[in-house]
């Protein structure tokens, strides 16, 4: 009896054996399986990106003058002018580049600015047919382009060089450029619509409030703005960047998300120089 | 070698690694240098591109008021040789008060003449910028 229990239970060893010996091969041919189809299954891709998200927040809550790039603005501004030296000067621009850190989904930080010192003046086109406005942005307003259908022609052709900063248009001719133009001004930010609130009937106050203020705009993770020329003194450039970031943090307000985003680090860079970092939030 | 090494690495050979230029020119007395020379380096004008890229940037770190201009002409012809090579002086009133020729001499020939022709001091050890 004994030994036929013992026999039974050899048996049922030497089975779970064999079990054994099959079920490793398999198990770790499954896992290569999986490699080849992706590295990453979606919760570790998501969560990837949270961690992610964690580091910006925390490399933006850094003081800038932790960083070994760290330079006061003029110290900055001597070392990128003498960067600068004998290139043609329409090449010696100064931008500021800052990262912005916000939540997923949440709409591009964007909005004006006006310079105490301007960089260059700014080119203003108008679309309209009214003639009563026309002759007001020609004459009150000195706009670069002015015109309704035919100059809506004229650019699609390519005879009117696309050169302008900026673009207003009356309601009547707003379809029209968005069906004829969409395609060319679009990609340039440069169409009027009534959300991004260029397009009104009353061209007078909308010129009146924005004549000389730039638009910018988030492109990726950051928000990058020209700021100046190598030849401004240091008190423009200071003012400038001053001016820069107030518009910068107005938009970060009138963002809408539920989250508020935070500003990063902040480059200070020229055309052919190195990036600086600087303080600016 | 990292980003920030390479980086601080070029701001101290602006500042601190390039010895010849670290002079501060008579202020009183010169007011700018105008460079002209080739795009191209055949006729010897590669000395005076060099003389820009290597010396100039660390000359107006501690010149800060000298304006410095550089013109460069197209050239593709190698026979032409009459594209001037030249570094002119410029004194307060924007005349020029003396020249250089830069044909044929190398980068750092070219300083050292400059320096033998200008009133200049050189740089306060403890004003020197590194980083």
């Amino acid at each position: 009896m004994l030994s036929r229990l013992g026999s039974k239970a050899n048996v049922l060893v030497s089975r779970n054996q064999a079990r054994f010996l099959h079920a490793f091969p398999r198990l770790s041919a499954e896992e290569t399986a999986n490699a080849t189809v992706s590295k990453l299954s979606k919760d570790q891709l998501k969560k990837r990106e949270i961690r992610r998200l964690a580091q910006r927040k925390a490399a933006a809550r850094r003081p800038a003058s932790d960083h070994p790039l760290y330079m006061s603005v003029n110290k900055a501004l001597r070392f990128l002018r003498a960067a600068e030296v004998g290139q043609p000067h329409s090449q010696q621009t100064l931008s500021v580049t800052t990262a912005v850190i916000s939540e997923r989904g949440a709409p591009p930080l964007s909005g004006n600015l006006s310079f105490p010192n301007a960089l260059k003046e700014v080119k203003v086109a108008v679309f309209t047919n009214d003639e009563q406005q026309v002759k007001l942005a020609r004459d009150k307003y000195n706009c670069h382009v002015v015109g309704g259908a035919e100059l809506v022609e004229q650019i699609k052709t390519g005879e009117v060089a696309i050169d302008f900063d900026k673009s207003f248009a009356t309601p009547d001719i707003a379809p029209m450029l968005a069906s004829q133009l969409g395609r060319i001004l679009g990609p340039r930010g440069l169409l009027p619509a009534a959300k991004k609130g260029t397009v009104s009937d009353n061209l007078d106050s909308l010129l009146e409030g924005s004549m000389a203020s730039l638009p910018f705009r988030q492109r990726g993770n950051s928000v990058s703005i020209a700021v100046g020329k190598c030849s401004f003194t240091d008190k423009q450039m200071l003012e400038n960047l001053v001016a820069a970031q107030r518009g910068v943090k107005a938009a970060l307000a009138n963002q809408k998300t539920k989250k508020p985003s935070l500003l990063g680090q902040t480059i200070l860079t020229s055309t052919h120089g190195p990036g600086i970092v600087i303080d600016f939030a | 070698m990292s980003r920030v090494v390479k980086q601080l690495k070029f701001f101290n050979r602006i500042s601190a690694t390039t010895l010849e230029p670290q002079v501060v020119l008579n202020a009183e007395k010169y007011s700018g240098l105008n460079l002209t020379f080739q795009y191209q380096n055949h006729n010897g004008h590669m000395g005076a591109r060099k003389f820009w890229r290597e010396f100039l940037p660390t000359l107006q770190f501690y010149n800060p008021e000298v304006k410095f201009q550089v013109t460069r002409v197209r050239n593709e012809d190698k026979k032409n040789a009459s594209v001037p090579c030249v570094l002119e002086v410029i004194d307060k009133e924007g005349k020029p008060v003396s020249s250089l020729d830069m044909r044929n001499k190398q980068g750092l020939e070219i300083m050292q003449e400059l320096l033998s022709q200008l009133e200049h001091e050189r740089v306060a050890e403890e004003d020197i910028v590194k980083l």
